[in-house]
């Protein structure tokens, strides 16, 4: 990811300046509910004794904390909020936006600092309530239960994953030796993919029993007992031919 | 954007919209105030995601193919740290810091890191004003600190931690990373010699600069100085920086401040010098043997030689070490022999046997300075010159002094032996016999050829290294400077000579019976000279 995405400035160039307004939570999730044109409410910005005063009441069909349309009567979200706005003084801040495709472009650079205040009624204070309500509910409950639970770890004669594993062995029979040339051959491929091996993992592969795959392996192979591919078989020095990556070739005898 | 109503107590309305179309994410680039971040200014930026953590994270398998890889490794690795309950923190590239380059290479560098929990509790909402006058709202993303990156160098932890130990002396910190870097260089082309002119030319430049800063390491040569460099770039500029005033000044701040560097010194660890041996502390040593003596009475040596010759084996360690150095300049078996002789003319000094205390007690002082430095063989020119300076036990005296001094002192020894052969020529035989045993080469031949009466002033002959009683070498001595028997008895050890020290003892009394010596009282000890 070494690719620098060239930032575009248009925006900081325009002096481009946006404010920055710290929003309530619930105010966001019915923000989040509006309709596709997203139209939530209304800013007034007004001067009043000289002070700049700036307001946003919520849309009608927004302050119903339930689906959008239904008017619950009992919970309203507050439609009043006003605006506390702060100059940006410690701070210079400025928005860069990130589009999907990865591309960079300052936006503008953040003037004025402002944040959303519900006017404090009943109305609110119950939503608070319930808000607080949900919030300290734990996340996990310990319920009691009426009657024991008697289906598991009942005393069975032959357990289910026994049977099944008495089923499979019947039914694939014993792992037969099949010619040393054809194991050897399934041997070197493998070793191709790893140099690493365990004799399960051999087993597993070339479906032979063990014995005589150790036979084999004890023929090409070597065990190592120590370092760090502990307890792992690989092909002796002369069978192998790794180079970095890709590309080998295995020779046999 | 700020826009006003038009009247002072009329108000405008907007409407606010948050677009729903969320294919750009906004975040916040925060600046500190005190960075001066102007981005008008900016002509140019580029910015990415700084992916250094990755690696950290990530813990990548080296052969992801065949060579060196395990069947079934990475199943059994995941396994492995479930059951351990490891827990590692997946690398999220939406959290890592961003790098913004401003006006290109030369322009400066931003790193961004994500401020966390901006989204718990509270979101935030871009509003831009949007050209038909309605507000739009867009929420916040993420919120990233940009902080200036210093292009300029800084000193390491250790290195801060070194500087911070000589914060008390150093005056000068321009000096500190200019240092660094001539360093730099130095280890970075060690076999460059126009490098090392380079920082050498650099070094009478900064040794101005830095000459005050390299004083202080040169008063402290007991701390333990962690850049021998510095120390060795310290003894250079300070001799180049001698008439510079800066050294003056540096000096004089370093007197004011000798009360807080004895107090940094302090600070040091104490116990740092206990177990070192120091040898030879001058005058107590001898001024403890000498009531012993008294007279030159000779039953009371023996316990005396028989210290010297203790005395002595702690010197052989020293001579060997002198050895080495000295079989490069000289032949060996004079090697052998005036290292010796050297050795005990250092002996001899440093006793405090003197007319001046001052010169023994420099000695002493310096013999300590040196013994304290322990092995630092080579450069402790340790060779008591046989001319009267006193300045071969100095430190940094290079060797080439050894070779003159041994020259006249294989001189010496070798009119030694030639008087030593004219005088006592039968008597010696058994010891030349025993002497036969430690240089059979040259022996054999001498006593019989050199029989004859030659000069004793033939210096060219070379001769053995045998140090003979003889008349003429006490004559010498004695001429030379006034001794103690002590002395005089350590000059003629009885290993080298081949006489037990009772014999030591009679046929120095019979020389000294003989050469009537001039009596001096030196130090409460009986001094014996003679005046040529």
């Amino acid at each position: 990811m070494s690719d620098k995405t060239a930032v575009n400035l248009t925006g900081v160039k325009e002096s481009k300046g946006v404010w920055l307004v710290k929003v309530p939570k619930y105010l966001s999730q019915q923000w989040d509910k509006a309709a596709d044109k997203g139209e939530v409410g209304k800013i007034t910005i007004g001067k009043k004794q000289g002070k700049t005063e700036v307001r946003f009441s919520l849309n009608e069909e927004l302050t119903a904390r339930g689906a959008v349309g239904e008017t619950d009567a009992s919970l309203q979200v507050p439609r009043d909020h006003p605006f506390t706005m702060h100059t940006v003084g410690g701070q210079t801040m400025a928005v860069f936006s990130q589009s999907e495709a990865d591309e960079i472009s300052l936006e503008g650079m953040v003037v004025h600092r402002a944040e959303c205040r519900p006017v404090v009624n009943d109305n609110y204070m119950k939503l608070k309530k319930l808000q607080l309500k949900e919030s300290t509910k734990p996340q996990r409950l310990s319920q009691q239960l009426e009657r024991a639970v008697t289906t598991i770890f009942k005393p069975v004669a032959n357990h289910d994953f026994n049977l099944e594993h008495e089923r499979k062995k019947k039914s694939e029979g014993k792992m037969v030796r099949v010619e040393r040339q054809l194991v050897l051959d399934m041997l070197f491929s493998a070793f191709e993919k790893h140099q690493y091996y365990n004799i399960k993992d051999l087993v597993d592969i070339t479906k032979q029993p063990v014995t005589y795959l150790k036979e084999i392996m004890r023929d090409i192979g070597m065990y190592n007992s120590k370092g760090a591919h502990k307890s792992t078989w690989e092909l002796k020095p002369e069978y192998r031919h790794y180079q970095s990556a890709e590309e080998e070739e295995m020779q046999t005898a | 954007m700020t826009s006003l109503g038009s009247s002072s107590s009329s108000s405008t309305e907007y409407t606010v919209r948050v677009p729903k179309n969320t294919s750009k994410k906004y975040n916040i680039m925060a600046f500190n105030a005190g960075d001066r971040v102007n981005c008008s200014t900016w002509t140019q930026a580029r910015m990415e995601r700084d992916m250094s953590a990755r690696r950290i994270y990530g813990e990548e398998e080296s052969a992801e193919g065949a060579a060196g890889s395990e069947f079934g490794k990475k199943q059994r690795e995941e396994a492995r740290r479930k059951k351990f309950g490891i827990v590692t923190r997946e690398f999220k590239v939406e959290d890592q810091p961003w790098i913004l380059k401003v006006n290109g290479k030369a322009g400066k560098r931003f790193k961004g890191l994500k401020k966390g929990g901006v989204t718990e509790n509270a979101s935030y909402y871009i509003f831009t004003q949007c050209p038909d006058g309605a507000f739009e709202a867009f929420p916040v993303h993420g919120w990233y600190n940009f902080t200036p990156q210093a292009k300029h160098r800084t000193l390491t932890a250790e290195e801060a931690e070194e500087e911070w130990g000589r914060r008390n002396k150093v005056v000068n910190h321009f000096s500190i990373m200019l240092q660094r870097r001539l360093r730099e260089q130095e280890r970075g082309c060690e076999d460059d010699e126009d490098e090392n002119e380079k920082s050498g030319k650099k070094k009478k430049k900064g040794g101005g600069r830095g000459g005050d800063l390299r004083i202080h390491d040169l008063e402290d040569d007991l701390e333990m100085s962690s850049d021998d460099s510095d120390s060795s770039m310290g003894d250079d500029g300070e001799s180049k920086t001698k008439t510079k005033k800066d050294t003056g000044k540096g000096k004089a701040k370093k007197k004011k401040r000798k009360s807080s560097d004895k107090e940094a010194l302090e600070d040091s660890d104490d116990g740092d010098y206990e177990g070192l041996e120091v040898d030879y502390m001058s005058d107590e040593s001898s001024s403890d043997e000498e009531p012993e003596k008294g007279k030159p009475s000779k039953a009371e040596e023996h316990p005396k030689g028989i210290d010297e010759a203790s005395e002595s084996e702690e010197e052989s360690e020293e001579e060997k070490q002198n050895e080495e150095e000295t079989k490069e300049e000289e032949e060996e078996e004079e090697g052998k022999k005036t290292p010796v002789q050297v050795e005990k003319k250092k002996k001899k000094d440093s006793s405090g046997e003197s007319e001046s205390s001052d010169d023994s007690d420099i000695e002493g002082g310096t013999a300590s300075a040196l013994f304290m430095k322990k092995r630092t063989p080579p450069k402790r020119g340790g060779r008591g010159s046989a001319g009267s300076s006193r300045t071969g036990s100095r430190p940094g005296t290079p060797s080439i002094d050894s070779a003159t001094t041994s020259n006249t002192l294989r001189a010496a020894a070798s009119k030694l032996e030639q008087g030593k052969r004219q005088t006592q020529g039968p008597s010696t035989d058994s010891p030349a016999a025993k002497r036969l045993k430690m240089e059979p080469s040259t022996q054999s031949p001498a006593p019989s050829g050199k029989s004859t009466p030659q000069p004793p002033s033939g210096k060219s002959t070379p001769s053995s290294s045998d140090v003979q009683l003889t008349e003429e070498a006490v004559r010498r001595y004695l001429i030379r400077k006034p001794m103690t028997t002590k002395d005089l008895l350590k000059k003629f050890q009885t290993k080298r000579t081949g006489l037990s020290s009772e014999q030591t003892v009679n046929v120095l009394a019979q020389i000294l019976k003989r050469l009537n010596p001039e009596r001096k009282n030196v130090n409460d000890k009986m001094h014996f000279y003679l005046t040529e």
